[in-house]
């Protein structure tokens, strides 16, 4: 495992000459994005006071301008975010394994998401980028940002109808192949009623939980006390779960501080990595020769590529090689 | 006439209401000892599905392990005896005990002999192995998942009372001795 120390220099020889050039045109594009909000604000500001004055005639006037603020910015930003990413989070991809490629307009398929069977409620705006990709050793994975919701529509009194989207999950989704074959399903989720209702009535609550498989009671009671599990085959689920792995996902929750969902299906295994923010993303507003700039970027793929580790994956001393 | 009317249903209400949580508890306990017994019946799977490797493994491994000859001979015995079916089952527990730890000592020893080592159909066993431990380990985890389910139940009110009628007994656990659980860091010898 590479060390912070490593990173500061990598961040030093290989990073910090393009960064020095980045940053530049960073400061270029910041203050013509400054300019342009500026100009935006301004023009917003008029649009308003017009308003009293020529009402709806004013919307003319108000969307065009939108447009074009948003265009603009755009059109300001785009080359620099591309160079961004190829330059900086590709490179600190690959300094934590040359072997893990990255595609920043890419992302975990749908089709994926559904099949890891974590989140059950339907999709009407499917969102993602940062798609890294390849094997840690003999462990193949795949991770990238997905951003998933659903929609709600209500018609109001005057019969306008209002579309409001809610999250069903943000954050790093992750699927990699798991050390030990199975054949039927297991799913950790956090766990919510025993946290509410308690232990006793929180457990009647969860397997009368019908849209999952069966109710697996574990013997980790910190394991027990963070999650909830529903399987096809209770064996299968404590074989999958080991007294091990299920240390190793409560010291991994603990460490990320994250809500944390994880399924084995057909071999595999998906987690999925809550988070508000948008990662990978440059902020155009602060400096980039900024050690610690890079070390957020760092810590942020650090904590995705770990899974592998934390969940012990490349341990095959079971008949899957 | 109309008051005895009504404590009459009333009581046909109770009584009623009563009938229902009984039949209730009644499914739910043996639903569990069912459980108990189907764990059961998996553990018994897996330990024959390790009745058919070990002469296997005895076979690939003989012709190296010169010091352990006394083992492997002891490993075939209590495979032998294991397999008879004459045994009670905590006759049987405790052979298979042995059995897993023996197993894992001549795992240890693998480590003297390179060549062993270097041997595919050696390492194929050992994996497969393994991997039928582990699912030893969690058929018995299940089954002692079943079976605090189960006397809970018979232990807790009310359906301590359904249980006692039914004549249902609580059953004991699987107790993980300690050298299973050592041999768990033993495996991880082999990660190397």
């Amino acid at each position: 495992m590479k060390t912070i120390n490593d990173l500061w220099a990598y961040y030093n020889t290989t990073l910090l000459p393009d960064l020095r050039v980045m940053e530049n045109e960073r400061k270029n594009i910041a203050n013509k994005v400054l300019i342009l909000n500026i100009v935006g604000g301004i023009v917003m500001f008029f649009c308003l006071i017009l308003f009293f004055v020529i009402y709806f005639f004013v919307l003319i006037l108000v969307i065009p301008a939108i447009i074009g603020w948003i265009v603009l910015y755009q059109k300001f930003t785009k080359s620099y975010v591309s160079q961004f990413k190829t330059k900086v989070i590709f490179r600190v991809i690959k300094f934590i394994d040359e072997n893990l490629e990255y595609n920043p307009a890419s992302c975990i398929g749908s089709d994926t998401y559904y099949a890891s069977k974590l989140f059950q409620h339907g999709v009407d705006r499917y969102n993602g980028d940062d798609l890294v990709y390849g094997f840690i050793e003999k462990t193949r994975i795949m991770f990238s940002e997905l951003h998933t919701e659903y929609k709600t529509q209500h018609t109001d009194s005057k019969g306008h109808t209002h579309t409001q989207y809610h999250t069903i999950f943000r954050g790093i989704f992750f699927v990699a192949d798991f050390n030990k074959n199975f054949s039927g399903q297991t799913i950790v989720l956090p766990d919510t009623a025993q946290k509410m209702f308690g232990g006793w009535l929180g457990n009647i609550l969860q397997s009368w939980n019908f849209t999952r498989d069966q109710l697996i009671k574990l013997e980790d009671p910190e394991f027990e006390r963070l999650f909830v599990v529903y399987g096809t085959d209770q064996i299968e689920a404590r074989y999958i779960l080991s007294t091990s792995l299920m240390r190793r996902i409560v010291e991994f929750k603990k460490k990320t501080r994250k809500d944390i969902r994880l399924s084995f299906i057909s071999n595999h295994v998906f987690v999925a990595i809550s988070n508000n923010k948008n990662m990978f993303e440059p902020r155009l507003f602060k400096t980039l020769l900024d050690f610690n700039v890079i070390r957020e970027y760092y810590e942020d793929l650090i904590e995705a590529v770990s899974v592998v580790e934390e969940l012990n994956l490349n341990t095959r001393i079971w008949s899957k090689q | 006439m109309g008051a005895i009317l009504g404590i009459a249903l009333c009581l046909v209400v109770i009584v009623f209401v009563i009938f229902i949580i009984g039949l209730v508890m009644y499914n739910s306990l043996i639903r569990k000892k069912n459980e108990v017994n189907n764990a059961f019946a998996s553990i018994d799977t897996l330990l024959k599905k390790r009745y058919d490797l070990i002469p296997n493994l005895v076979a690939s491994v003989q012709q190296y392990m010169k010091h352990e000859q006394g083992t492997l001979t002891q490993i075939t015995e209590m495979r032998a005896k294991a397999m008879s079916g004459n045994l009670t089952p905590d006759q049987r527990i405790e052979l298979e005990t042995k059995l897993t730890k023996t197993l894992g000592g001549i795992m240890v020893a693998v480590e003297n002999y390179p060549d062993l080592k270097a041997n595919t159909n050696f390492l194929q066993l050992q994996a497969a192995l393994n991997e039928v431990e582990e699912q030893i380990s969690a058929a018995r985890r299940a089954y002692n998942a079943a079976v605090t389910d189960l006397n809970n139940a018979i232990e807790m009110f009310p359906s301590n009372m359904m249980a006692s009628m039914m004549k249902l007994q609580k059953r004991t656990l699987f107790e993980i001795s300690e050298e299973e659980r050592k041999n768990v860091n033993v495996k991880n010898l082999f990660n190397q």
